[in-house]
């Protein structure tokens, strides 16, 4: 068995790391050369010389970060070079544009499962199963507990509760970019056909989506905040950064919920200081992260992103998969 | 009706925060339901009973040795759930049935009154598979509710009041009429959910309930522009409060707990009964130190209520009195409308024609409680920091021009305590919380000096802020020492101000000393390890005090 230092890729400097190729995977410091899995703030930094991303991904960075960087953007499944080392992207399912990044050297397999789930989502490429010999894979929920429900159950939640309160106006609270534009496309399906109302950023990251030809529902952007108790019966949806701070302290008529994996634990549900949560997630469940690690056929596995103490000592146990542990 | 709409209730009262909203939800939800379905819903949202069919710990044995489950994941995913019912309802999730059974629509009823009372009838064996059975059977829906039931565990943001109202509401009577009718016990059935909504009020009716309880609020400094001769003064005691009846000649005791604990204290219930008149008085129970004549400790008074029936022994080494602080009724006639003054000239002229007429045969169990007659506030002041010496907790102010009402109700009586015993300690130890804290390091330990050794002296739980208590988990993760399961040990860095009501001798603590009511008041940031108080402070603490 090689030394840690003789990984493919590794930890440095608490980012992911392929020396051989010089290369970084969405570093959180400003580097030389960047792959970058998808477009949320966590997965990216400014000011790296060069970034390479799926097309999509490449758009929505351009819009985050600003339209003059350096970006290389490749199809999925399209193998380039760095190196001597052939790399290539493939659909993880989490947002548009969002990718696992595969590693082939010397005929080893490296597979970058990025933020990934394995449930149905409209307004993204499904998930694509990628062989490996080792697996680096994120674990956000990794504790048997989490196990999603159909996002389409999900969304007839959502209408029920706008629905039942006609004489308020519907916060719902969500991440601006994919979790949003996941939303609007499930809730239009529902008996809820009332006006949708979404804030700038997510309003912004809409007409991205919808330029990408993806499906989603027109929403009136909201322009002045004061109306928002007079839209009664309507939905609006917000960052989850607006709910704290005194931006809700303006409205007397509104109901809020959050919408997100971790709504699924009571507790954590009533200390959000929401009215209610939706546990709806663009994470992998426990079983969605099992599933992967077996299907992959990788024979040895990392984890980052999140707990993963449990998760690996149950997969030395129960599946008798070999889990190894990163120096950090 | 089925459980099923129970369970939708529970998630709706889960997350409305508005009561009116609360009160229209249940007030729906009665109209549209069984009476005897409404009748458990009262039952068990009032909390009447929580009864434990199975403890939490059973219940996660149960579902890993059915599922060939690993303990130590189910004990990992509770530290972050909180809560054992709820954690194996989640992992429960699709190991449910879908087809359609008989237990589909199973009503609260059959659930509470057959299915589950059946389960204690059955050998363990029998047992385990039956609830495997209904795991496997029962709608996914249902879970939460049936694992809360089964572990005795089920609570929800709903207070009585809340029940009170939406009833009040559905019915159009006053809710001092239901709150009345909800005292005491709650048998639930067809006839006792009737009872309550029956718009016809009858006085005989309620006849072997307690009045529902007044209660003092904590004392606001305005109440320092009153005239101090507006309010009549007494000690707070730290016992039992209780309502003492005598209906019909039965006697009957009721804690504000709203349980009856005749058995308990059966030499009160023989004592009383030899009065002749009916009466229904309100006031405390404690265990009495007739020499010294003040109150013994509340945990000498502890160990009494936990027996039922208690021998003739423990009657002696314990014995209780009943101090009378109010009359509520007298031979049938209800005079909470009366002025407090006017009722304690009633109370003082009933106890000594008692006195008399039972010739002195209840005075050693039965008094009413003694006035303080402050000169000005000032003076209200002295006596309250004197209560420590007779055992009190401070002083009771009440408005002599009040009548008893219900609940609660601001300006009526005030509760003026005793400031609270402080000690700086360093924290060493903290544990992962439960309930709505779970995930959260939000039990600690804290320690005081003795040399150089940092010793244990109290646990405490309360009195961070919801910012304060985030803060500290997120220190706690980066300083630990080691991991001893759910509990941590901690580099000792953080000082807080720990403020108790008593401190004494215990040989049980390492420290040596024991206090009660540990909260944490503030955090001293400003402090170093080396500014914490030592064990020796503490002992000296407690020779100012006694």
């Amino acid at each position: 068995m090689r030394t840690k230092q003789e990984y493919l890729i590794r930890y440095k400097d608490g980012n992911l790391y392929c020396e051989l190729a010089d290369i970084w995977i969405d570093p959180s410091k400003p580097v030389k050369k960047a792959l970058i899995t998808h477009a949320h703030f966590d997965h990216f930094t400014f000011g790296c010389e060069e970034y390479i991303s799926t097309k999509e991904t490449a758009i929505l960075l351009k819009e985050r970060v600003g339209d003059n960087i350096k970006i290389k953007t490749f199809e999925y499944g399209e193998e380039f070079k760095i190196n001597g080392i052939n790399i290539s992207f493939h659909p993880s399912g989490h947002i548009l544009g969002s990718s696992q990044i595969r590693f082939i050297f010397a005929e080893e397999k490296w597979l970058i499962s990025g933020d990934f789930k394995l449930q149905k989502d409209q307004t993204c490429k499904q998930y694509e199963l990628v062989k490996t010999d080792y697996l680096i894979s994120e674990c956000t929920f990794g504790l048997p507990i989490f196990k999603w429900n159909e996002s389409n159950k999900i969304a007839n939640d959502i209408s029920k509760w706008i629905t039942n309160s006609p004489e308020k106006t519907s916060l719902l609270f969500c991440y601006s970019l994919g979790k949003a534009q996941r939303l609007l496309n499930e809730i239009s399906q529902t008996n809820f056909k009332g006006n949708i109302y979404s804030h700038g950023s997510i309003h912004k990251m809409n007409n991205i989506y919808r330029e990408l030809g993806i499906d989603i529902k027109d929403t009136i952007k909201i322009e002045n905040k004061k109306k928002i108790d007079e839209l009664k019966g309507s939905l609006i949806l917000l960052p989850p950064s607006l709910s704290k701070g005194s931006y809700l302290k303006n409205f007397k008529n509104i109901q809020t919920a959050f919408a997100s994996g971790w709504m699924s634990i009571r507790a954590l549900r009533k200390r959000s200081g929401y009215d209610k949560g939706f546990a709806i997630s663009d994470h992998a469940d426990w079983d969605g992260i099992l599933e992967v690690v077996k299907k992959s056929e990788a024979k040895n596995v990392f984890f980052h992103h999140g707990d993963s103490e449990a998760l690996s000592k149950y997969l030395v146990e129960k599946e008798s998969i070999n889990v190894l542990l990163f120096g950090k | 009706m089925s459980l099923k709409k129970f369970s939708e209730l529970f998630g709706d009262l889960d997350s409305i925060n508005s009561t009116n909203n609360k009160v229209e939800v249940l007030k729906n939800y009665f109209l549209s339901n069984d009476p005897i379905d409404n009748s458990w819903t009262i039952y068990l949202l009032t909390g009447k009973s929580n009864k434990r069919f199975i403890s939490g710990r059973y219940l996660k044995n149960l579902f890993s040795q059915i599922y060939d489950y690993p303990q130590w994941l189910i004990d990992t995913c509770y530290l972050k759930v909180g809560d054992s019912a709820e954690v194996i309802t989640l992992l429960l999730k699709n190991k449910t049935n879908t087809k359609k059974t008989k237990l589909s629509n199973i009503s609260l009823n059959e659930l509470l009154s057959e299915t589950i009372p059946a389960l204690s009838k059955l050998n363990e064996e029998e047992k385990n598979l039956e609830i495997k059975n209904l795991w496997e059977t029962l709608p996914e829906d249902n879970h939460l509710i049936f694992n809360k039931i089964l572990t005795g565990t089920f609570r929800v943001g709903v207070s009585i009041g809340l029940i009170t109202k939406s009833i009040s509401k559905l019915i159009n009577i006053e809710e001092e009429i239901i709150s009345h009718r909800l005292m005491g016990d709650f048998k639930p059935s067809i006839d006792s959910y009737e009872f309550l909504i029956n718009k016809n009020i009858n006085l005989q009716e309620l006849n072997s309930k307690p009045y529902p309880f007044l209660l003092a609020n904590t004392i606001e400094d305005k109440i320092f522009n009153s005239s101090i001769n507006d309010f009549q003064f007494e000690w707070k005691y730290d016992g039992i409060r209780m309502q003492l009846i005598k209906r019909s000649g039965n006697v009957s005791l009721w804690t504000r707990g709203q349980e009856l604990v005749n058995e308990s204290f059966p030499e009160l219930v023989e004592k009383m009964s030899y009065i002749k008149d009916d009466f229904v008085l309100d006031g405390e129970l404690l265990v009495w130190n007739f020499k010294e004549q003040i109150a013994f400790d509340f945990s000498i008074l502890q160990k009494r209520i936990n027996r039922k029936s208690p021998t003739r022994s423990i009657q002696i080494k314990y014995p209780i009195i009943f101090i009378a602080y109010d009359l509520l009724e007298i031979n049938g006639r209800d005079i909470r409308e009366i002025k407090l003054e006017n009722r304690r000239i009633e109370l003082e002229k009933y106890f000594s024609k008692w006195k008399i007429k039972t010739q002195n045969n209840i005075s050693d169990i039965f008094k009413i409680c003694d006035l303080i007659f402050p000169k000005d506030w000032p003076d209200a002041l002295t006596y309250k920091e004197k209560s420590r010496e007779n055992n009190t907790e401070g002083l009771i102010i009440k408005k002599k021009t009040s009548i008893y009402s219900s609940g609660r109700k601001k300006g009526i009586w005030w509760k003026y305590k005793v400031d609270p015993m402080q000690l700086d300690a360093v924290l060493i130890y903290a544990k992962g919380g439960s309930g709505r804290r779970a995930g959260l390091y939000t039990d600690y330990s804290f320690a005081l000096w003795k040399d150089k050794e940092l010793i244990k002296f109290a646990s405490a739980y309360s009195g961070l802020t919801n910012i304060e208590i985030k803060e500290l988990d997120k220190w706690i993760r980066k300083n630990t020492i080691e991991k001893f399961g759910p509990v941590r040990s901690l580099k000792p860095e953080m000082v807080f101000e720990i403020s108790f009501e008593k401190i004494q001798i215990s040989k049980r603590h390492k420290s040596g000393i024991a206090v009660r009511f540990p909260r944490i008041t503030k955090w001293r940031k400003d402090k170093k390890i080396n500014d914490a108080d030592s064990l020796e402070n503490a002992y000296e603490l407690m020779k100012k005090i006694s």
